[in-house]
């Protein structure tokens, strides 16, 4: 099946930490908005944020009364022995009229197919879902609908992927970069104890610390520095990945510049690579962020989808050190 | 309850107004007080749900220290004795946390105009003490949408038309400051 | 059950001989009962010594010692996939998945289910247990209160004892760019460290350890002081991951303290003298952070 000759207008789907992000989500032109509940049950578990459930089922009127959908990111791994707060978690979804789910641990993806069978399921990024195998067995035995990739494939590797499955593709187009496979990383965990898996944090807030030492901005993690800025340098936030270190005696960012991935100049290749949504990332970021990248990203789509060239949109403000990266879509990423 | 109200009589709209009006920096502080506590008070009222999400908290003291201004706002959003004092100087061994940067951002900040993270990014905006605190706080105030001045005004009820002039004029200053960057 | 020590796969670039030879020692000399083989981190090693695998296998199981077979943990394309298939569909040996697509073809035969799997609960375990799995290898970031929830399901847990921990896999190569190469075009340069290179913090302190595209601790995971614990939660395995260090010793080390005649304190003195002075972490298991070093028995 060739489904670049049938290639649909790109789904954009947005990120929401907030009530009130929903709503710039939605007023900007999101299609979809994704979220989570105020708990360890989701990969943005971070402090203040994420929406009860009646904020859910507003925000799901708010979005249903905008033609938008809602999706639930439930997409941590269970506690062993304790799971009833990620079952919950998929009945509330269901209960407050989600349109999908976001599941990531195989378990609960058993729970939801066995429970809640008609509540749709996606796989999240967490899954890390890689190759066409791997995306038939999801499909195959929780019928998952879509998979969101992880960003580790270039865009050669996702259409030949769309090309051998039986699902729909969500990729990241925007925000932070996790350099590593999702869902398979613990260096939060090994610095913190806390980690994206279990917790749904990543080198959480709770464990840095910025000191000045001289003229020098330094940021810590734990007991490690990750990192130290010059009077005239943009800073970062210490996400243990985006670090400074040090390799035989030169310094350098060994995994990952400060940078976020902008992949708005891809959008005509991602949708003839056979993609159906474009997911941005940001849940922890403010509604200011929102509105301003969904509403870049909604002129991009409609341009692309109209074969128009990209319309010219700087969000330089809004990424990490003022950069930004096509990230793994590129080979020479690697 | 009852203190709160008190404070909300103390306030004429033309002393608000003549405030606003003035350059903040000559504002004496004393008569600045009410002011304060009826904003945080409406505040609470218009926004309960932000109020919530700072309870994790305990009774948080954040130093907001507008680097244009020669005081700080001390405010304890959370807890018992919710309250919010200008102040000239403050120990900060005491603060949870310390955020520093101008006025006008600061504002725009609350009001959700602006993101956090990109401004901290290009360290326009520069945090001390307990970064988790700040995140709670920031994911808070980002949870509704906050509007200052309006929120302010609606205690005035009736007698709040004259300010608007005033709060334009403000917002004007405030453009102008945004485009200017 | 019976305790076995098994031996992990070696995970960095070793020469064919050396890859060879090591796993040779250990079938002459190793008390262990399990060793593993294969590429988990970069396919593109595994020609380099693919022609010595028929000959080691065939020592390990002369020396009666149990063969698995590893997967790659990260799988990104069609050729990496058909080594996985390929792996999967042999009869010999017993297969480690350390990807869902090996999962995905190993379904409704024995195998065993690697660390590279996201197993946090017995949900998940059980679900791979109907599916075939015999044995489940825990995934680093594990805490004594979940090995006892996954210990009640009925399954062989194997826990890793010894050597740096696997904390992330990435399709970036970390080894390339520290040279300013392409992954494509890397030289091989992995292979110039034995042990992966290490990583500080730019005030010195070390901190990680970059094998290619994964990234391990610096220190040494050690559970030598929480054996006990771990023979009462009921792990049946205990791995053992390949440092260029004597690792026949270290096996003989758990092996003596399996066997009660070592304690946990002589083990891990014993353990000290032959980590060559890189230090030790066990915090996972106490549920903290995972470069935290609190024996309980030392």
């Amino acid at each position: 099946m060739n489904k670049s000759l049938t290639a649909k207008k790109l789904e954009l789907v947005c990120p929401a930490g907030t009530p009130a992000s929903l709503r710039a989500a939605v007023d900007a032109g999101a299609d979809t908005v994704y979220l989570g509940f105020r708990d360890e049950t989701n990969a943005r578990n971070f402090p203040g944020l994420n929406f009860s459930r009646r904020e859910l089922a507003d925000g799901v009127a708010y979005a249903h009364d905008h033609n938008a959908k809602v999706l639930v990111a439930i997409n941590t791994f269970p506690k062993a022995g304790d799971p009833e707060a990620w079952h919950q978690a998929v009945r509330d979804a269901e209960a407050c009229g989600a349109d999908a789910v976001i599941l990531a641990d195989i378990g609960l993806l058993a729970y939801t197919v066995e429970h809640h069978p008609k509540l749709r399921r996606h796989l999240s990024v967490q899954a890390s879902a890689s190759n066409k195998e791997a995306i038939r067995f999801y499909a195959r035995e929780f019928d998952v609908k879509r998979v969101v990739l992880p960003r580790v494939l270039t865009v050669e590797e996702i259409a030949a992927l769309n090309d051998n499955i039986p699902v729909e593709t969500e990729v990241f187009v925007f925000g932070g970069l996790c350099v590593m496979a999702e869902g398979r990383c613990s260096l939060s965990s090994y610095v913190t104890g806390q980690s994206p898996n279990m917790n749904g944090v990543c080198s959480p807030a709770s464990h840095v610390r910025y000191e000045e030492v001289g003229d020098q901005l330094v940021s810590k993690l734990g007991e490690f520095t990750i990192n130290s800025f010059g009077e005239d340098e943009a800073a970062g936030y210490p996400t243990l990945c985006k670090g400074r270190f040090s390799v035989e005696g030169s310094v350098s960012y060994l995994f990952e510049d400060p940078t976020s991935l902008n992949a708005i100049t891809m959008l005509d290749a991602l949708m003839k690579a056979g993609v159906t949504a474009l997911k941005i990332e940001g849940r922890q970021r403010g509604r200011a962020y929102v509105t301003q990248v969904v509403s870049a990203f909604r002129q991009a789509v409609d341009a692309a989808s109209r074969g128009e060239a990209m319309p010219d949109l700087d969000m330089s403000l809004l990424t990490e050190g003022g950069q930004d990266t096509t990230g793994a879509y590129q080979k020479t990423w690697r | 309850m009852a203190a709160r109200s008190k404070s909300a009589e103390k306030l004429s709209p033309l002393k608000v107004a003549t405030f606003l009006m003035r350059p903040l920096s000559l504002m004496p502080l004393a008569p600045l007080q009410p002011l304060l506590a009826a904003a945080l008070a409406v505040m609470r009222r218009q926004h309960p749900a932000v109020f919530e999400r700072l309870d994790e908290l305990g009774e948080p003291l954040f130093v907001i220290d507008p680097i244009d201004l020669p005081f700080i706002f001390a405010m304890r959003p959370a807890g018992l004795r919710p309250s919010l004092l200008a102040q000239r100087e403050i120990d900060t061994d005491q603060a949870t946390a310390i955020i520093r940067g101008p006025l006008p951002m600061l504002i725009d900040l609350l009001e959700g105009r602006l993101d956090g993270d990109a401004l901290f990014f290009s360290r326009e905006l520069s945090v001390e003490g307990d970064t988790e605190a700040v995140l709670v706080l920031r994911n808070a105030v980002d949870s509704d949408e906050i509007n200052l001045f309006e929120d302010v005004l609606a205690i005035l009820g009736p007698l709040a038309g004259p300010l608007r002039f005033a709060a334009e004029a403000r917002n004007a200053v405030v453009t102008g400051w945004n485009a200017a960057r | 059950m019976t305790t076995q020590l098994t031996i992990g796969p070696v995970l960095f670039n070793w020469s064919a001989e050396r890859w060879r030879d090591f796993y040779f020692k250990i079938a002459d000399e190793a008390p262990v009962d399990s060793v593993y083989l294969g590429e988990v981190v970069c396919s593109k090693r595994l020609p380099f010594y693919a022609e010595y695998i028929p000959e080691v296998a065939e020592r390990l199981a002369a020396a009666d010692k149990e063969v698995v077979f590893s997967s790659l943990a990260l799988v990104m394309n069609n050729r990496e996939l058909a080594g996985v298939s390929e792996l999967a569909d042999q009869t010999d040996s017993l297969v480690e998945a350390n990807d869902l697509s090996a999962i995905s073809y190993l379904s409704g035969k024995p195998h065993i289910v690697g660390p590279y799997i996201s197993t946090y609960n017995e949900g998940t375990a059980g679900f791979f247990v109907e599916q075939g799995a015999k044995r489940i290898v825990l995934p680093p970031e594990i805490a004594a209160a979940t090995i006892a929830e996954l210990a009640k399901i009925g399954v062989e847990l194997e826990i890793q004892v010894f050597g740096r921990l696997p904390l992330a896999i990435s399709a970036r190569c970390y080894h390339a760019r520290s040279r300013n190469l392409h992954k494509d075009n890397c030289q091989f340069v992995c292979g110039e460290d034995l042990d992966g290179m290490e990583l500080s913090t730019v005030d010195g302190k070390e901190f990680l350890a970059v094998n290619g595209t994964q990234t391990l601790s610096h220190s040494y995971g050690n559970l030598a002081p929480e054996l006990s614990t771990l023979l009462e939660l009921g792990v049946s395995h205990y791995r053992l991951s390949p440092h260029a260090i004597d690792m026949v010793a270290v096996a003989q080390c758990f092996r003596d303290q399996l066997d009660g005649r070592l304690d946990a304190g002589e083990a891990t003195a014993r353990l000290s003298e032959l980590a060559l002075g890189v230090p030790f972490a066990d915090g996972f298991f106490h549920g903290q952070a995972g470069v935290d070093w609190t024996p309980a028995e030392v």
